[in-house]
């Protein structure tokens, strides 16, 4: 039993310790390397930017429940953390909450809080600047005026209603072909038979999955969340000081949950100090993030007009998929 | 967005009038960055006021300083000898070409493309380098003055080979740059029929410079100005004045500057380059228009003891923002920055004392 407690924290420990890594590699050096600059150190986005945030002055966000509106990011990494424990083998005795089910609905908890996010920041950029025209009359004086996060907070509802079909799709093809939600027989199921990856279904869900991590990590050229052109950090505009860090943490701990979901999903490879598996964790995560911006480096920002297409032309692929995987 | 908003390099206020992020009417107000130029330069000596039209741009700044010198020159009747006509000419596309990378770079950042915005700016970098080297700085480089250019930007054969050497990288480079942004289709699926402005409605808005030639209407203030007469090169235009035709023209317009800057080497005359044996006298109110790389620039004003009266400018950035607020409406607000973008706006040569007022469709 203590075994198990250590080997769950340790486990966690360095998952956590690896996350804060990604985005500097990410940044420094795949993005950095492509666009032929030094780019920043690799412990600069991960972890001196939430440490330095952590010593600024918190300013009090202009939000109707600005403490709700703070603790969101808690709310989001206390999910991925959960999605993390679960993964552990230690935890798949839990049965229910060590199963698909339960990491979907902790994802689509991660997922909805960027809609709140949205919906209860109000910053500076819009409404409450002193427009001198409110005086004079503007062109359409009664028009209801919205804020940038207000359209970061409809997107999030766009991306939870289409946009991560893709990467739900793919966590299902495992499903089908070890024809159990429990991640235990998942694992096991590929101990006997060898990974997911290597089948038809596998590499075609593998795929898919790549792209549902890029689409729910908001990464170019999915990135209508909080594309610079016109909802400049949508829902993260209002977030100072600690709650900036954890959002930064929330993301970088996100991109090493997903791909140690992938480990354990299609490679059959769950996370654990005591084994030489998590070298594959540790692996996987690196590669995603570096996969992940050599794509996002070539890659403009997608309008609805690209963003409907490719979304509904991978989720057809994680279909052919599943089908696939049926067979 | 705006007046400060993250997208856009100057500050300038966009309102835009959505419906499910559909652009339904769009408001643009420029203004904030108003220093008023022109009423600081009345009463000022000619070479002085000269000098600070340079200020009113750091991306045109050498062809403001032109213009401005050419009013003096046309108002007091002076032939600058050939050879400065040449070396004002290399640094008139010079700067040509570093705006239109410039405007390149500034459209894959708003698109999001940010290694081609970044391997963009490497490029222009060469062309900096060859302005501080013929001019002495990298953004007010002071070539003209009244009677020819200033001493320091005397090309000699290091310069010259140099010039060569720059315009041989910056053409393979842009070349290269060309043929992967064409043949990217993410990149021509977000330009292509994004923000277009018809022929009529760009020549009924006055529209001007690589933005109207996007939009299929083939005119050059360069074509009017006699000091071109010697170069061959070509207008370069599209047909339909979306953010793809807007920034190919541009990419083209690169090739035919370093086609001028190399005839003007090849064939550069010997001589004097300052003829400083004209005397001043009082002038009526003088008109120059010259092509900027946004367009045609207008400067005027008179002389009167030497000192300037009157002076008006109107930058060709004016008269084509005022038009983006038609392009953007049915577009998506993520295409509005684009659009607005794609006439390659410069607030700080805008804001001028100048207001457009009731242009309706």
């Amino acid at each position: 039993m203590e075994y198990s407690i250590i080997s769950a924290i340790g486990t966690i420990i360095i998952g956590f310790i690896i996350s804060l890594w990604l985005p500097g590699l990410e940044r420094k050096m795949i993005h950095a390397r492509i666009q032929q600059r030094i780019g920043p150190p690799i412990s600069s986005p991960g972890i001196m930017a939430p440490l330095k945030f952590f010593f600024k002055q918190t300013i009090r966000p202009y939000s109707p429940l600005p403490r709700l509106y703070n603790s969101l990011p808690l709310i989001g990494l206390l999910s991925v953390f959960l999605i993390f424990l679960f993964s552990v083998p230690e935890t798949y005795h839990l049965g229910a909450l060590a199963s698909i089910v339960a990491i979907v609905g902790f994802l689509k908890i991660e997922e909805v809080i960027y809609v709140f996010m949205g919906s209860l920041s109000k910053s500076v950029m819009s409404l409450r600047m002193p427009f001198p025209d409110l005086a004079k009359g503007a062109k359409h004086p009664n028009v209801q005026r919205s804020f940038l996060e207000d359209i970061s907070a409809m997107r999030a509802f766009r991306l939870i209603a289409f946009g991560s079909f893709p990467l739900y799709i793919a966590m299902f093809i495992p499903v089908v072909i070890s024809k159990s939600i429990f991640l235990g027989d998942i694992v096991a199921y590929q101990k006997l038979h060898g990974p997911i990856l290597f089948s038809v279904a596998g590499v075609i869900g593998a795929i898919v999955f790549f792209l549902g991590y890029m689409i729910l990590l908001n990464e170019y050229p999915f990135v209508i969340l909080k594309a610079k052109a016109d909802v400049i950090e949508g829902p993260y505009m209002e977030y100072a000081a600690k709650w900036r860090a954890l959002v930064y943490i929330m993301r970088g701990f996100l991109m090493f949950t997903l791909a140690m979901l992938f480990s354990v999903l299609f490679l059959g490879v769950p996370p654990s100090i005591f084994s030489w598996g998590i070298l594959v964790n540790i692996l996987v995560a690196v590669l995603f993030p570096m996969l992940m911006a050599s794509f996002s480096a070539f890659a403009p920002i997608f309008t609805f007009k690209q963003f409907y297409p490719v979304t509904f032309g991978v989720t057809i692929l994680g279909v052919v998929a599943l089908l696939a995987a049926f067979i | 967005m705006g007046t400060v908003h993250s997208a856009a390099i100057e500050p300038y206020r966009v309102r835009l009038f959505v419906e499910d992020e559909i652009v339904k009417d769009a408001e643009i107000t420029v203004g904030v960055n108003h220093r008023g130029v022109e009423r600081i330069m009345e009463g000022l000596p000619v070479e002085k006021a000269n000098s600070l039209t340079e200020k009113i741009c750091g991306i045109c700044s050498g062809v403001h300083l032109w213009n401005s010198v050419l009013v003096a020159e046309k108002g007091l009747e002076i032939e600058i000898p050939e050879r400065a006509s040449y070396i004002r000419i290399i640094v008139g596309e010079l700067e040509r070409i570093h705006s239109h990378l410039l405007y390149l770079a500034h459209g894959n950042e708003v698109l999001g493309h940010e290694t081609f915005s970044m391997r963009l700016f490497y490029i222009r970098e060469t062309v900096m380098e060859l302005l501080r080297m013929i001019g002495g700085n990298r953004v007010q480089y002071g070539v003209p003055i009244i009677g020819g250019i200033r001493p320091r930007a005397e090309l000699d054969e290091m310069k010259i080979q140099k010039i060569r050497e720059g315009l041989d990288y910056i053409e393979e480079k842009v070349k290269g740059f060309a043929d992967r942004f064409t043949s990217d289709p993410m990149i021509m699926s977000r330009i292509t029929g994004v923000c277009p402005l018809s022929r009529k409605d760009a020549l009924r808005l006055a529209v001007t410079g690589p933005t109207l030639r996007a939009t299929g209407v083939e005119f050059d203030m360069r074509r009017e100005m006699e000091c071109y007469d010697p170069f061959e090169f070509d207008i370069i235009t599209e047909n339909d004045g979306d953010v793809k035709s807007n920034l190919l023209v541009r990419v083209f317009e690169i090739f035919e500057s370093v086609k001028i800057i190399r005839q003007a080497l090849d064939n550069l005359p010997e001589g004097a380059i300052v003829d400083r044996s004209w005397e001043m006298q009082d002038t009526n109110i003088t008109k120059s228009y010259v092509e900027a790389p946004r367009g045609t620039l207008y400067h005027s004003y008179a002389l009167e003891d030497g000192r300037v009266r009157n002076v008006v400018i109107r930058t060709p950035s004016m008269a084509n923002i005022g038009a983006m607020q038609y392009a953007l409406i049915g577009h998506h607000i993520t295409d509005a920055q684009l659009g607005i973008v794609q006439c390659d706006p410069c607030f700080t040569c805008t804001d001028r004392a100048i207001e457009i007022v009731n242009l309706k469709r």
